[in-house]
């Protein structure tokens, strides 16, 4: 018989203590631990920094980062500053231009030779060399290598490190510039689909029975929506733009974190100790959130973590096909497809980008796997 | 196994009519340029809205958009890009060199993933396995438009080995192939990744297992025991894999063909999305839509196949 815990008899209520006797009648005897307890993150932390490459993925990450909050506002140039007499500089930097490379020099090909004293196209001492020497027609062609910043008029001691785009925009600023917003799209895609997975999921898995049958059968009716197209037609109603982006992204990408979230509590909801907890009248929402959800944070740490990448390549993926952030704000993507239109006239408009995103890409991915080991050990190895 | 199939196809129905929707909404939101153009005269104008049905309470616009799609496939007509023509034989006409693209890569993309993860496997922890294990990170984490670019650039142009785009006036069917190796490597690195990762993984789970010592007691050879049981056993799971590789192997044709400039549907959608043509954007995404519901349900069904279990059950899940 289960008492009401107002209304138990007068008698049960008022019992002294001194009616109360220990059950066990002899001490306790616990040996105390020798070593400080080690909890699951401090373990989990431990494994990870025995990783070398996680712990290198991990300061690439943490790099790119830095760099994108950090470089868009030393570089002494502004992501929309158009220069149109500075238009495709090549790279240029200080130090390791006497090195021969990324000296600001770009070679122009068929350049009429007998025109190469005037000094309106070629300003004095950007010449380097002239090469490749020939005659068509009857007159002596060649090929000119110029110091490509003296050519444009570009003042001595000014350095575009990674050159310039069409705009003669300053392609270092805009490319931390773009990092920034890339990763900020990433974390906010993230945070939001784990949040909406994890209330989906959890109540899916809590309620069981209708609500789950129901629950699962619209998440799975919504993911087979290809995500390619559910990206797209949200894109085409609500317009380019940041917000967009994030919210085409969130249509569908919570389904696999609810999912997850869902097997986890089926899992755990019928533990004694959850049914202790329920038999001392903990309330639902508790049960939920202190007691079973608890035990999904590892996986759903690792979860997020992969899912940053493919949010990256997903706002690139949009920007290629031309539904990415409205200009002139810069992305990653944006760069990427802006460049690759000129790709092989200026490589080096794409090579930078494309360098950023694989390093941060590669980065992402081992670091993923190797915290998905680290919180998870019995993983270890499988892919 | 029936009620499976029908439940299937039930949500695949579903899913198909929520995109429509989705689509109807788009197509409805776009400024109707051709319609308000002030040089039409109003008359024409009118019954050119009659004929439409734009004078009609949305509904059953809607009814008449989805009942168009569903009896005609009318996807209504191009507006910027081809104005005038219906959209489904632009669409119809611009499939064969998608179609050529997405199956080769896929095609060499299989033997070339169990091939990798294969070695990957028997090899473990040796030289071969850091290798493989080594590219599969690279292709899976770099997207598919950045080798691209990069094909493009050091072999097309650089040592000018392939042309940078495609040929669309190849004389013969070698010079045409020729123009397309690249963009059939770029769409296949990911893939390849995909399965040499996962067949890798449970090759060496199932290398381990003691089902496989039992085969090796009862006298089969290592080859044996690896080619009937081990191989086997890790296909079933890769199956599932393949829906995410063909999904995956579709989007990325879209930036692939621009990259290339094959005539093909990928090339055709980003075009009608950068002109605004919405109609055959739509039209572009429900072609989609319809191509990877039906490879999901095949290959859903076929995961039946492969595994008696699933059938047996009659319930993933």
């Amino acid at each position: 018989m289960i008492y009401d815990k107002n209304n138990l008899p007068e008698e049960i209520k008022n019992l002294p203590a001194s009616a109360f006797e220990s059950l066990h009648q002899e001490d306790i005897k616990d040996e105390k631990f020798k070593t400080k307890p080690v909890g699951f993150f401090k373990d989990a932390m431990i494994r990870l920094s025995k990783s070398r490459l996680s712990i290198i993925s991990g300061a690439i990450i943490l790099l790119i980062v830095l760099l994108a909050i950090i470089v868009p506002n030393i570089t002494g140039y502004s992501y929309t500053e158009q220069n149109v007499e500075q238009q495709n500089l090549p790279p240029k930097i200080p130090g390791l231009e006497k090195l021969g490379i990324f000296d600001g020099t770009r070679v122009l090909t068929d350049r009429r030779k007998d025109k190469l004293d005037d000094t309106d196209r070629y300003p004095e001492g950007c010449i380097l060399a002239v090469t490749n020497e020939r005659i068509v027609k009857n007159v002596t062609m060649c090929d000119v290598k110029v110091d490509y910043y003296k050519y444009c008029g570009v003042a001595e001691g000014e350095y575009h490190w990674l050159g310039t785009d069409y705009l003669g925009r300053d392609q270092l600023t805009r490319l931390f510039r773009g990092a920034r917003i890339s990763l900020i799209i990433a974390a906010v895609t993230v945070v939001v689909n784990i949040v909406i997975g994890v209330i989906y999921g959890a109540v899916s898995g809590y309620c069981g029975g209708k609500v789950d049958i129901f629950m699962t059968h619209l998440a799975e009716v919504l993911d087979g929506m290809p995500y390619v197209v559910v990206t797209i037609l949200f894109m085409l109603v609500f317009g380019a733009g940041m917000f967009s982006i994030i919210l085409a992204m969130t249509v569908t990408g919570w389904i696999g974190t609810s999912r997850l979230i869902r097997a986890q509590f089926y899992r755990f909801k019928g533990r004694e100790y959850v049914l202790a907890a329920r038999t001392l009248g903990v309330p639902d929402r508790t049960l939920i959130f202190r007691h079973i959800l608890p035990n999904c944070i590892g996986p759903l740490i690792t979860r997020a973590m992969i899912a940053v990448p493919g949010a990256i390549f997903s706002e690139s993926f949009l920007a290629y096909i031309g539904l990415g952030i409205a200009p002139p704000e810069p992305s990653i993507g944006i760069l990427l497809s802006d460049g690759q239109s000129v790709l092989l006239q200026y490589p080096y408009q794409v090579i930078f980008p494309a360098i950023l995103i694989s390093a941060l890409m590669v980065a992402f991915n081992l670091f993923s796997n190797g915290l998905r080991d680290a919180l998870d050990p019995t993983k270890r190895g499988e892919e | 196994m029936l009620k499976y199939i029908l439940s299937r196809i039930a949500a695949m129905l579903i899913t198909l009519f929520l995109i429509m929707s989705l689509s109807f909404i788009v197509v409805r939101l776009m400024p109707m340029s051709l319609f308000e153009n002030p040089e039409v005269p109003l008359e024409i104008q009118e019954q050119l809205e009659d004929k439409f049905h734009l004078n009609d309470p949305l509904p059953v616009q809607y009814f008449y958009f989805i009942t168009d799609i569903v009896t005609d496939l009318d996807f209504g007509i191009s507006v910027k890009l081809r104005p005038g023509l219906p959209v489904f034989g632009i669409l119809i006409e611009r499939l064969p060199p998608t179609i050529l693209v997405n199956f080769l890569s896929l095609f060499i993309s299989i033997p070339l993933g169990l091939i990798a993860g294969t070695a990957a496997a028997l090899k473990r922890n040796t030289w071969v396995d850091h290798v493989i294990s080594f590219f599969v990170v690279i292709f899976i984490s770099v997207p598919s438009f950045v080798f691209a670019s990069a094909l493009q650039y050091f072999l097309a142009f650089k040592l000018g080995w392939f042309p940078t785009l495609y040929d669309t006036n190849a004389a013969t069917l070698a010079e045409k192939f020729h123009s397309l190796i690249l963009p059939i490597i770029a769409l296949a690195l990911g893939p390849i990744a995909t399965i040499a990762r996962y067949l890798r993984g449970e090759l060496i789970e199932n290398i381990s297992s003691e089902y496989l010592l039992l085969a090796r007691t009862k006298g089969l050879t290592k080859v044996q025991s690896i080619v009937r049981h081990a191989f086997r056993n890790s296909l079933i799971p890769i199956s599932n894999t393949l829906i995410a590789m063909i999904t995956g192997i579709m989007g990325g044709s879209l930036v692939i063909e621009n990259i290339f400039a094959i005539p093909g549907q990928g090339g055709l959608t980003v075009k009608s999305i950068m002109a605004g043509d919405h109609f055959l954007t739509v039209a572009c995404l429900i072609f989609y839509s319809v191509t990877s519901l039906v490879t999901i349900l095949l290959v859903d069904l076929s995961y039946g196949l492969i595994d008696p279990r699933v059938r047996v059950g009659g319930k993933k899940s």
